[in-house]
């Protein structure tokens, strides 16, 4: 057992005792965390990033409810801390199942969410990440493709990888804790984190990391921690700039906001997987004036998220509520893949150069 | 009080009717027709009433003569009929009295009496002998012993059917074992096929009468009621009808029979709760319904011009300068004293100013010279003049009569409406009081005329000045007018006057019952007592929860009377169905025509649901265990028929029953909250006694530590009271400290006894401690404040043993730690 494990267990075991400690002294045991919500995430000066403010929702056992979870809470803790004694690692999903072999039925989760907010909660109360606790999502499968050489430390020994020379068209597959790669050497200029996979591979086909000396990463959707952790990582350690292709929608805004400002439910570890200072290529309401895209128009569920992020205090910026507001006045929305409507290398010949140059970064 | 009072109320016809039906036909033909009315309309249903009558007769006689009453019922099956039995230990009867009680229909004692009883008609077991003469042919054997007697008298009675004449037909001197008491045989045509309403009879009658023993035996069942306790009923009084309670009908025929001569002392004799001050009130109430009121107008202040007392020199001729000005003079000043003034009240100013000036100056002012002044002064007042047939007044905006009514208009009427618009209607009202004096100079109205004038005006006022004049502004307007008229001194008619005039008999009604009159008395009730219902109930069903509610007494029709309800809930009653509603009156159980009965039409239209009990449809009788008795007690119970089933619809009794069945039911309520409250306690309990311990075993293996103790936690959770003994070795003995924690929101008093077997001492003060067989009983009672605690110290010896007993918390709220 690792230094590292020793420590994330001798954590989880003093909240255990701190339970312990609290039926001792005849209180009602208890333990507070950050409330997730929209409501009580504040910006953070020093660090630049979204972190929870002050407001508490506390698990107390004094309600039957308050009472199964902190069960909970203690046999997740249990499972946990023999996991990271016999250094080995399992799925969120696999811990949803695995309480099903536990002896006491009032300790089971009802559903993964469940299990999944109780990690959360773990996260926080410990203060030990997730993949410190050996914690994995089911799949993340998020992908890099450029000038990058890397060492990973994998179960079965150091590989060094190229990202460019030493993999498939497929790219180099992110793994679930990226703390155990270490940079070696990179000729990149800068980081394109893409959303969807079928821009990726247009990037890919058009050569567009070997011509720009470009970093493609691909989002999959809203990312996983592990891509936000790489892009961070990748942003700090090699000095790259980092730009973010997204769909030109709210949802899309908001796969920016977590690479940049961190996600709701994860702001306690907004320090260690946001890059604030990521920057927002597209496509851009703008944009779609500009080059006369083809649109869908807003549905009512868009119309609500863009009201909604107006309110959000990550996107309470002139940029966005320029960007936001010019949105709901089109009532249109389009995707990536909307700019083959100009040929299929317009994205790599035109758009992104055009876009990259304007903000900067080229 | 006339004994005209016995044919009062609307049952009273029914018993003229059937009397003077007696006259044409034979009393055979008579009961075959209304047989129906008295409750024999069938064989079963006449046994039942026949029971029912015989015992609430026997309870009444017993109750009568002060005896706690003994009641023995059997039914014998005897071929195609049935032999009923009723023996009672009342005082017995004499030669004389026993057959005109058992058989002459339509005698009783009770029938002319205001005062609870339970027979009221005198028809009911003379009913039931001439039922059973006329279905079996048999006479009524009657056994009857009175106190002190050695010997008891038989007798067989039989009914004369043409002359309604009891008969005694057998007479001897018999033996029995009671030493004094009534029996009476019937035999009858009759079934058992209601044997449940005999049952539910019996045992209601228990319920209702906690003080009486009943036993029942019929040919399959046997029942025993005994007492829940010795304390008779209190004895009734007769009283005579509260004002509140009569009806035209009745006052006319009251006011006919009456020996008084003035309605003062009419009112005084013939009700209760009306003396002088009482009678005087009702009077005044009636002159201002029967005579109106006169209105009082301000007198001139000193800044107008009218003169009275110029006006009253002008009217007086040939009297002498001196004594005309003194007359004036005394006239003026006094008008001027007056806030308001009305015309009667002048009369008697100008009267007082020719008295004075009559014994200072010897001058006469007669009735003419009276009259002149009076009219003079009073139309100077009003600002009019005497034209030939009365006066006419001519109103102008600046008129003191529009003065006088603006003022009080603008008082009366809300602050947004416009000045000018109120103006316009006081010239338009004093117009109607102008208009009026060319009739009558003295301003008289009554209430519903200054009602229409006040109307017409604002109509005029809508119509003219397009604006709103509403009807609270108008009532407003009448109530303030109304107020500063002044009830005229008219004396009112007398008795015999009034029994012939209907409208004036009708304002002194309407007079009495606007006049507040105290509470009749309760004397004449016998209420079972909100104590004693419970106790009847406990009696009878086995419930886990009883209340019960006394209201205090009220008037219908001139009889005062008292509703009591009770409820019993839970435990053995019948969980499914309806529940069950026991209607009593006058200490009897009503058995039959339940659906026409004013106590299930209440239960049914109170909203159970509130009160935590289960309602289909959130109307109709409660579904569930619970008994709901209602029980109307007074000295005239209004029932929808004269075999007394059900009782009327009278507004009054109904909101009576209703308050009571409330008030019990606010019991209920809380009760049922309560255990609701404590099943969910009970309930968390159960999960959180499970999780906690589970969770604190894994914490303990976690973290490689033993157990904790959870049980403080545990009674915090819960807000529960803790009670914790805590030991020390202290040299060659224990300190003992017994501490109670209150977790609870509320104050907690708690009865400890803490059971030692050594001697325990260095006890604080408010403990003691008592000595029983080798083992030491110390009480402490501590009463200790939300979120407070409590602490008993004291030392034994080291070998002794505890053992805590906690009282006065309930046990889901109270966690004990030896």
């Amino acid at each position: 057992m690792s230094a590292d494990n020793d420590q994330a267990r001798d954590q989880l075991i003093d909240l255990a005792a701190q339970f312990y400690d609290q039926f001792e002294l005849g209180e009602i045991p208890h333990m507070s965390v950050p409330t997730r919500t929209k409501a009580n995430i504040e910006y953070d000066e020093d660090s630049n990033v979204w972190v929870y403010g002050d407001r508490e929702s506390t698990r107390s056992a004094n309600s039957v409810r308050g009472a199964r979870k902190l069960l909970k809470a203690v046999y997740t803790i249990e499972f946990l801390a023999e996991q990271l004694e016999e250094d080995r690692s399992s799925t969120l999903r696999e811990l949803y199942y695995l309480s099903e072999s536990w002896d006491n039925d009032e300790a089971q989760f009802n559903d993964q969410d469940e299990s999944n907010s109780m990690i959360e909660d773990l996260e926080i109360v410990s203060g030990v990440t997730r993949e410190d606790f050996h914690m994995r999502p089911e799949e993340s499968g998020a992908t890099i493709m450029g000038p990058l050489h890397l060492r990973e430390q994998t179960r079965r020994g150091e590989r060094e990888i190229h990202c460019q020379e030493d993999v498939g068209e497929g790219g180099y597959q992110i793994p679930n804790n990226p703390d155990t790669i270490e940079f070696l050497d990179t000729d990149a200029d800068f980081i394109l984190a893409v959303e969807t996979g079928g821009m990726r591979d247009r990037l890919v086909e058009n050569g567009f990391d070997d011509e720009y000396n470009a970093l493609v990463v691909h989002l999959k959707g809203q990312p996983a921690r592990a891509t936000r952790r790489i892009t961070k990582r990748l942003h700090d350690e090699l000095e790259l700039p980092v730009t973010v292709f997204t769909d030109g929608d709210p949802w899309s805004y908001r796969i920016y906001g977590s690479v940049a400002y961190g996600s709701i439910k994860s702001a306690h570890l907004s320090e260690y997987l946001a890059t604030p200072e990521a920057q927002y290529i597209g496509i851009q309401p703008a944009d779609i004036v500009e080059y006369d895209l083809p649109t869908d128009p807003l549905s009512d569920s868009d119309i609500n998220a863009l009201e909604s992020e107006l309110e959000d205090p990550r996107f309470q910026t002139d940029y966005w509520e320029e960007q936001i507001e010019l949105q709901l006045e089109i009532e249109k929305k389009s995707e990536q893949q909307s700019l083959a409507s100009h040929g299929l290398d317009f994205v790599t010949d035109t758009y992104l150069p055009e876009r990259l140059d304007a903000m900067g970064v080229l | 009080m006339t004994s005209f009072q016995s044919t009062l109320g609307e049952e009273s016809g029914i018993a003229e009717e059937l009397a003077e039906n007696q006259q044409s036909i034979s009393i055979a033909e008579f009961f075959e027709k209304n047989k129906h009315m008295l409750g024999f309309d069938s064989g079963a249903r006449g046994l039942v009433t026949a029971v029912k009558e015989a015992v609430d007769n026997a309870l009444d006689a017993a109750e009568e003569s002060g005896i706690l009453p003994d009641i023995y019922v059997e039914i014998q099956e005897e071929g195609d009929y049935y032999r009923l039995i009723v023996e009672d230990n009342g005082p017995g009867l004499t030669k004389d009295s026993l057959p005109k009680v058992f058989g002459k229909l339509l005698y009783g004692s009770r029938f002319h009496v205001r005062e609870q009883n339970r027979g009221q008609q005198g028809i009911g077991i003379s009913a039931a002998v001439l039922y059973s003469q006329l279905t079996s042919g048999k006479p009524a054997k009657i056994t009857s012993r009175t106190q002190g007697s050695s010997e008891a008298q038989y007798f067989e009675l039989i009914v004369d059917t043409d002359t309604n004449e009891p008969e005694i037909s057998v007479e001897e001197t018999t033996s029995w074992d009671r030493p004094h008491g009534t029996r009476i045989e019937l035999e009858m045509e009759a079934n058992m096929r209601a044997r449940q309403q005999l049952h539910d009879y019996i045992k209601h009658t228990a319920v209702v009468n906690p003080h009486a023993r009943l036993e029942l035996r019929e040919p399959q069942e046997h029942f025993k009621f005994e007492r829940a306790t010795d304390q008779l009923p209190e004895e009734t009084e007769e009283i005579r009808p509260h004002p509140h309670g009569v009806e035209l009908g009745t006052v006319l025929k009251m006011l006919e029979a009456t020996d008084s001569h003035s309605v003062s002392g009419f009112l005084q004799e013939e009700f209760t709760r009306v003396g002088t001050k009482t009678a005087n009130s009702v009077i005044d109430a009636f002159r201002d319904r029967h005579y109106g009121r006169e209105m009082r107008w301000r007198p001139p202040a000193s800044h107008e011009s009218i003169d009275i007392e110029a006006a009253a020199t002008d009217a007086t001729a040939n009297k002498g300068a001196d004594a005309t000005d003194a007359f004036a003079k005394t006239i003026a000043d006094a008008v001027a004293d007056h806030d308001r003034i009305a015309h009667h009240e002048l009369r008697e100013i100008v009267a007082d100013a020719a008295d004075a000036v009559e014994t200072e100056h010897g001058t006469t002012f007669g009735e003419t010279v009276q009259e002149n002044a009076l009219e003079a002064v009073w139309l100077a007042l009003l600002d009019g003049a005497a034209v030939d047939d009365g006066a006419a007044i001519d109103i102008d905006p600046e008129s003191r009569l529009v003065t006088d009514l603006y003022e009080l208009a603008d008082e009366a009427t809300s602050t947004r409406k416009d000045d000018a618009v109120v103006r316009a209607f006081a010239e338009r009202l004093a117009g109607t009081f102008a208009d009026a004096a060319a009739e009558d100079v003295r301003q008289r109205l009554t209430r519903g005329t200054l009602e229409e004038r006040v109307d017409r005006a604002a109509e005029l006022t809508e119509e003219y000045d397009d604006v709103a004049f509403g009807d609270t502004a108008r009532e407003n307007v009448v109530e303030a007018i109304w107020d500063v008229m002044g009830t005229v001194p008219d004396e009112p008619p007398l008795v015999r006057e009034l029994s012939d005039d209907r409208d004036a008999a009708s304002d002194l009604v309407d007079g009495m019952r606007a006049t507040d009159i105290m509470a009749p008395p309760t004397r004449c009730l016998s209420p079972i007592s909100a104590d004693l219902v419970e106790a009847g109930l406990e009696k009878e069903f086995d419930a886990d929860f009883y209340a019960s509610a006394t209201r205090d007494a009220e008037v219908h029709g001139g009889d005062p009377f008292v509703v009591e309800a009770g409820i019993a809930h839970g435990g053995e009653l019948d969980a499914e169905g309806s529940a069950d509603v026991l209607r009593f009156a006058n200490r009897v159980p009503l058995v039959y025509q339940r659906g026409a009965c004013a106590t299930t039409d209440v239960v049914k239209s109170i909203g159970w649901r509130n009160y935590g009990l289960d309602q289909p449809g959130g109307s109709g009788l409660p579904k569930g265990p619970t008994v709901i008795m209602v029980h109307v007690a007074s000295t005239n119970v209004p029932f929808t028929s004269e075999s007394k089933d059900a009782v009327a619809n009278v507004p009054e009794i109904e909101d009576e029953i209703e308050l009571a069945i409330r008030e019990a039911a606010r019991e209920l309520k809380s009760y049922l909250n309560k255990r609701r409250s404590m099943q969910q306690r009970r309930k968390k309990q159960n999960v959180l006694g499970t999780i906690l311990p589970e969770m604190a075993q894994k914490v303990a293996e976690v973290t490689g530590r033993d157990e904790p103790d959870i049980g403080d936690a545990l009674a915090r959770i819960m807000n529960n009271v803790l009670v914790e003994r805590r030991v020390e070795q202290n040299g060659d003995g224990q300190a003992v400290s017994v501490t109670v924690e209150n977790n609870a929101e509320t104050n907690e008093s708690l009865e400890i006894t803490d059971i030692v077997s050594a001697e325990p001492t260095a006890l604080p003060d408010d403990a003691t401690v008592v000595e029983m067989d080798g083992e030491w009983f110390l009480k402490w009672e501590p009463e200790v404040g939300s979120d407070d605690e409590a602490t008993l110290e004291y030392v034994v010896p080291d070998d002794a043993s505890f053992e805590l007993d906690v009282k006065g918390v309930e046990t889901e709220k109270l966690t004990i730690q030896q």
